[in-house]
């Protein structure tokens, strides 16, 4: 009841102070020390009642300042990137017309806008730099050079969506969005690709330390308007997120990956690796299985007094089941990301290692890292990369690749080495 | 894409019949490692007394228990700060209005030797002694004493709560002997004339002295009041004025009875 009572007090005295500004704290303090004297309130309960508007009144400031906002603001979100990039390629001189060195400065940008369109309606729209021209960096890089006379560089449609999430657990996605399909690594999907087609994305937390997912996806590669079987790919990939401990969590999946109208086409943004007909065909259909596994752990070297903050590692491992495919075939990626879990401030640091091995008919030649020995299929390559934080959204990066062909999955002998180093300075906005 | 067909129907009803299995209603609390033994302590009672309540309790941090009740992926946030602007505006434009619930303050006594002169020191004087700008008891009007300096190890919510009341940020000198519990300190600062530490105020005993810092004594009553400067509030955050379960043991922790397990932490209780 004393307490119920200073409350009715208070109350008043916030609602009679709102008109002059918030100098209203100072003065419950004072009222609550007066409560406190007089014994209706206990040192704690004033503490409590105290902290407790104080935090109201936050609260509140920050509803009224969002509710006074038009409704399309509150709706909107804007984001977007922007990197500066060195890069320098090098590959062993194998003829006397063979480029070994290459020097290139590089920008990318990338604006998006996710508007609510209603509370289970999202739209989403991006744009991003890049080629446009159906090449192996159209689908796969945003970056442009610095080339031909400071000419004006292409801003493409990176992603344009609409997301409809009916109930907690259910997302169906329609467009062209961002991966929904999970991997640790960039073996099999390059990062910037974004696929066209439809998604369901399902997760439910089944314990408070369990959750299950099922991404699914039929994703249209191609469209050929005299053909009655476009390229397109099939993909349902459950998956469990299990947090172990306090300090450790695992994320597994299994994808599957079935491929229609593949055989026999010549896909844009080809690598060319792939086996193929002398009319550059593909000669096999592709079906892939995939599992991945990644385990994350928190302050790993707290025994020692190291202070690391995170530890990751991943393995991933695919295998093109195609009956008719019986060698180069499958694949691996393997790694490690150490320090900040994401690079936040200043002296936030981030260091990421793996080694990836594919065969050349392990998946399609479409599809992975386009850094890593220009996105061929048929290599096996190390990279490593480090982050340092320059303050808040910003940080400087430096990424080094070194691959070579796998030997005897093109008829050669050649391992054909190439290294890729790329200087970066990100920028989020 | 009738492998496809298979693959998304089987998902599907394994999905399915997991679900209701465990579609009990639970409460999920996570976020700061300093309210993780009150919370821990508190659900573990409430689920003996109240046998259908099913509480997971996790740690995290702060940052991630707020997060978390942002993204709906718990019911309470532990935290051992005030929610910032930029979470409560991500919070709002995400439709959550979090409330705040005090369940506990946190008072840290700075403690010496029995025998050591010294009964006041500045919060300043404690900073550097801690971060080594001060390394004689000499230069704080002691004894000609090289200061043995003894911490809290960088896991425990104590020596996150000492870092940012007393040496914002700083770092603590590299020689400092970093104890596992507030116990230890204790018995290290009991054992070592020369020993300076700190401990949560309810680990405070007979065998230390604790010093008055800016001339206040640390008392319950001067951290329930705000006047000890080595104090701050512990919270938990809901999503709005808690309901069912969740009210219910927000109502439990502010208790007697869960405020006395509370001060069995070796935190401050409001009662």
């Amino acid at each position: 009841m004393k307490r119920f009572l200073a409350i009715i007090v208070l109350a008043g005295s916030v609602v009679l102070s709102f008109g002059r500004g918030f100098c209203f704290a100072g003065e419950i303090d004072i009222l609550l020390q007066k409560l406190v004297e007089k014994g209706i309130l206990t040192p704690g309960e004033a503490q409590q009642i105290a902290t407790e508007t104080k935090e109201q009144v936050k609260k509140e400031i920050a509803e009224g300042k969002y509710s006074s906002l038009p409704a399309w603001v509150q709706n909107t979100k804007l984001k977007g990137d922007f990197r500066l990039r060195y890069q320098y390629d090098h590959a062993k001189k194998l003829s006397a017309t063979t480029p070994t060195d290459r020097h290139r400065g590089r920008i990318r940008l990338r604006l998006g806008l996710e508007s609510k369109v209603n509370e289970k309606l999202l739209v989403g729209v991006g744009l991003a730099t890049g080629l446009n021209d159906g090449s192996a960096d159209a689908s796969r890089s945003t970056n442009v050079s610095f080339s031909d006379s400071s000419s004006k560089k292409s801003l493409s449609l990176d992603y344009a969506f609409a997301q409809y999430s009916p109930v907690s657990w259910a997302t169906l996605i329609g467009g062209k969005f961002k991966n929904p399909i999970w991997e640790p690594g960039d073996m099999l999907w390059d990062t910037d690709i974004n696929p066209e087609g439809g998604a369901l994305k399902l997760s439910k937390k089944i314990s408070s330390n369990t959750e299950l997912f099922m991404n699914t996806g039929i994703l249209v590669i191609d469209e050929i308007s005299n053909k009655d079987s476009d390229p397109t790919m099939y993909a349902v990939q459950p998956g469990i997120v299990q947090q172990l401990t306090e300090a450790i969590s695992l994320k597994a999946a299994f994808s599957y990956y079935g491929f229609s109208g593949v055989k026999g086409k010549k896909l844009d943004g080809t690598a060319g690796t792939n086996s193929k007909t002398s009319a550059d065909k593909l000669i096999y259909n592709y079906k892939n299985i995939m599992p991945a596994i990644e385990l994350g752990i928190k302050e790993p070297l707290k025994a020692l007094r190291l202070n690391i903050p995170y530890l990751a590692l991943f393995c991933e491992y695919v295998k093109n089941i195609d009956s008719a495919v019986k060698d180069d075939n499958a694949g691996y990626m393997i790694g490690f990301k150490l320090g900040a879990e994401k690079i936040k401030k200043w002296a936030d640091w981030q260091l990421r290692y793996n080694y990836a091995r594919y065969a050349k008919d392990a998946f399609l030649d479409i599809l992975p890292d386009s850094d890593r020995y220009g996105g061929k299929t048929g290599v096996k390559a190390h990279e490593i990369m480090f982050d340092w934080g320059l303050g808040e959204n910003t940080w400087l990066g430096i990424d080094y690749y070194y691959g070579e062909q796998l030997k005897g999955n093109f008829g050669s002998n050649q391992s054909k080495p190439a290294s890729v180093v790329q200087i970066d300075w990100n920028m989020k906005f | 894409m009738r492998g496809f067909m298979r693959f998304l129907i089987l998902g599907l009803v394994l999905l399915g019949l997991a679900i209701p299995a465990y579609a009990k209603k639970k409460v999920v609390i996570a976020g700061s490692t300093t309210v993780l033994p009150i919370a821990q302590k508190a659900a573990e009672i409430f689920m003996n007394n109240k046998g259908e309540a099913d509480i997971s309790v996790r740690g995290g941090g702060s940052g991630v228990g707020i997060a978390s009740l942002i993204d709906g992926t718990c019911d309470i946030a532990d935290s051992s700060r005030p929610i910032k602007d930029t979470e409560l505006d991500k919070a709002v434009a995400n439709g959550r209005s979090p409330k705040a619930h005090v369940i506990a303050m946190d008072g840290i006594c700075v403690v010496v030797h029995p025998n050591n002169p010294i009964v006041e020191l500045t919060k300043k004087q404690i900073k550097d002694i801690y971060t080594g700008k001060i390394s004689n008891w000499k230069q704080v009007g002691g004894p000609d004493q090289k200061i043995v300096v003894v911490s809290r190890d960088t896991a425990s919510g104590t020596f996150e709560a000492f870092g940012e009341l007393v040496l914002k940020g700083e770092r603590v000198r590299a020689d400092a002997l970093m104890q596992a519990s507030n116990q230890a300190v204790v018995s290290t600062v009991s054992k070592t004339p020369a020993a300076i530490g700190y401990v949560g105020l309810g680990y405070l005993t007979s065998s230390v002295k604790a010093v008055e810092v800016d001339g206040v004594k640390p008392s319950k009553e001067n951290v329930l009041t705000g006047k000890y400067p080595i104090a701050r509030p512990l919270f938990m955050y809901t999503d709005g004025n808690p309901k069912g379960l969740v009210k219910e043991f927000i109502d439990f922790i502010l208790s007697q009875e869960g405020q006395k397990l509370v001060e069995e932490q070796g935190f401050v209780g409001l009662k």
